[in-house]
């Protein structure tokens, strides 16, 4: 049977692009849709659609772990989020400064935590900086004749900044290390020409030539860290105590699918993230104006 | 010439620990699944490994065994999650990634930024919709139910990744193709495919790696342990064993690493070109 060449194009073009389509409406665009939906009802256990319109906002300002929620929120994404830049800053301008090829086993090897399925590496931290005497390093101290320490219990944000961080610090590493590597070379040997010490090359040369590049890294991990919460789910799981590290995503997980009297409210937890989303979107407008977000990611993305 | 010396011996100095930090945790869960002592370090045994045999954990206590499933149940789960991801993936973004990178056709431009923007929302804004989607099509509880949305997840960073290797190969070869009277499916498969070889590798390996640790999606769509994966029993088994029998967890968790590390090893050079799309924190 003959057909058409435009028709032939046609059915090409439709069979190849098509499943893609289906499958990103099917369960990215109508779920997000779907989300603000949901937060515009009371749906619970029941699994009963009734529209309350804004009730489950009006809740939420009200409510008196509000307040907590948002505060961890600030504080979990600023601590990370200086974690992963200041020690990816130190990786890459390290790795960039030693023989190449261990400069790149090093960056290869701080991949290593962002590869490791997260439920064993949020173990392997639980374990390590665990507060009873059988946690690794309490054992380590007691061996040396000091007196456990009760590590998460009491830094328990410095805890989860390290579990996200090295995590985190991969991905800041490599952008800055490859972003620091296509400095042209003339301009560092022109200023060692000069006398400058590695220190002022670094603050006057290298900071400034990367700075789009880190500020790229910090719009972007701000936008991911605000709706991350697998790590936290997975150890301390918005503890220690009453909600000292329970962000506002975690606090929906825990309103939807969390194991307490609480649990089973869907359209309550659908207005937090719907917030979140909100946020997120806002971000990423002003990222887009300000840091023209779409170049650079392209040029990332080009390594 | 001493002090720049110093500079130098400072710098490796440093290096080293960057480099110690990262392998320790390895080392420490190395060390604790072949440790003689439940919870600490000690010694050397084999013996933590011995539900290698039978698929059964705590083999030896009814009790504790009933609670968990066969390990080799498990780990036929797991691998279907991650082969059924990396499959779909591989062939929904290769061939949507060549026809987005080669034709002009009526919303390009917005298909494209739409999977950008879809890259970068995290899946976990998306839970209690799909959660309530997987309800209704009767998908809850099914591993079926979970690749699919996994892999509806990592699919814009293929597109994307794969449309940048389908736009670094020059034309001229396509068009001699279609000129010699090759189909367009013939120029796609038989031409084009082999071309970007290495990206299909690229996005393969992290959808197979991204599924076979996959947790959040597992713990919210899955209630029955038989349909488990590795990462809700190593989850669950520290949870609830963790202060008993520690390098028991250490050792399953070591059997879930063999693949991760296989694979690190041989794809590093393409986890690290990938990296840059990740959506980890």
């Amino acid at each position: 049977m003959y057909i058409p060449r435009r028709i032939y194009k046609k059915i090409f073009l439709s069979a190849m692009l098509l499943p893609s389509i289906v499958v990103a409406s099917i369960f990215l665009a109508v779920p997000a849709a779907l989300t603000l939906a949901i937060s515009l009802t009371g749906l619970d256990y029941r699994f009963t659609w009734t529209w309350i319109g804004l009730r489950n906002y009006e809740r939420l300002f009200r409510d008196p772990a509000f307040q907590l929620i948002v505060r961890a929120t600030l504080i979990y994404v600023a601590g990370t989020l200086a974690f992963n830049t200041g020690v990816g800053l130190l990786i890459a301008l390290i790795t960039t400064h030693i023989r190449k090829s261990l400069g790149s086993f090093i960056r290869a090897l701080w991949l290593l935590p962002r590869v490791l399925p997260s439920v064993v590496w949020a173990v392997l931290m639980m374990w390590i900086f665990s507060p009873m005497p059988t946690g690794f390093l309490n054992t380590v101290i007691k061996s040396l004749g000091g007196a456990p320490i009760p590590w998460t219990f009491k830094y328990y944000w410095p805890f989860l900044f390290i579990v996200n961080g090295f995590i985190g610090s991969s991905l800041s590493a490599i952008i800055f290390s490859s972003a620091i590597e296509s400095i042209p070379p003339d301009y560092i040997i022109a200023a060692k020409v000069d006398g400058a010490s590695s220190f002022t090359i670094i603050r006057k040369i290298v900071l400034p030539m990367i700075k789009w590049h880190i500020a790229f890294f910090v719009a972007y991990n701000t936008l991911s860290l605000l709706a991350s919460f697998e790590y936290i789910l997975l150890t301390l799981d918005g503890g220690p105590g009453y909600y000292s590290t329970e962000v506002m995503i975690l606090h929906a997980y825990h309103l939807a699918f969390g194991q307490y009297m609480v649990a089973m409210n869907y359209g309550y937890a659908a207005s937090i993230v719907t917030i979140l989303f909100i946020i997120g979107l806002i971000l990423s407008i002003i990222y887009w104006r300000i840091f023209r977000l779409k170049r650079l990611m392209l040029e990332a993305r080009l390594e | 010439m001493a002090k720049i010396k110093i500079a130098t011996i400072l710098l490796y100095i440093v290096a080293g620990v960057l480099a110690t930090l990262p392998a320790v945790p390895l080392a420490l869960l190395i060390s604790l699944a072949f440790s003689e002592h439940p919870v600490y370090i000690h010694g050397f045994t084999l013996k933590n490994f011995d539900f290698l045999k039978t698929g059964k954990l705590f083999a030896d206590n009814p009790t504790y065994s009933a609670l968990y499933p066969n390990i080799y149940l498990t780990a036929l789960n797991t691998f279907l999650l991650a082969i059924g991801n990396a499959l779909l993936v591989v062939l929904i973004s290769s061939t949507a990634a060549y026809i987005i990178s080669r034709y002009n056709f009526r919303g390009r431009v917005v298909l494209l930024s739409s999977f950008l923007i879809m890259h970068g929302v995290p899946a976990s804004v998306l839970l209690i919709a799909l959660y309530y989607m997987l309800k209704t099509m009767g998908l809850l509880n099914t591993l079926l139910g979970v690749i699919l949305v996994k892999m509806a997840v990592d699919l814009p960073l293929g597109v994307w990744v794969l449309k940048g290797f389908y736009d670094s190969i020059p034309w001229d070869i396509e068009i001699s193709a279609l000129v010699d009277g090759t189909s367009r499916f013939g120029v796609f498969s038989r031409i084009m495919l082999p071309l970007v070889k290495p990206g299909i590798f690229a996005i393969g390996l992290f959808s197979f790696l991204s599924g076979w640790g996959e947790y959040i999606f597992v713990y919210t769509f899955i209630h029955t342990s038989t349909n488990w994966t590795f990462s809700m029993l190593i989850r669950s088994l520290f949870s609830e064993m963790g202060g008993i029998n520690l390098a028991l967890v250490a050792s399953l968790s070591l059997i879930y690493l063999i693949p991760v590390i296989i694979l690190f090893v041989i794809g590093e050079k393409y986890l690290v070109r990938l990296t840059i799309g990740g959506v980890k924190g």
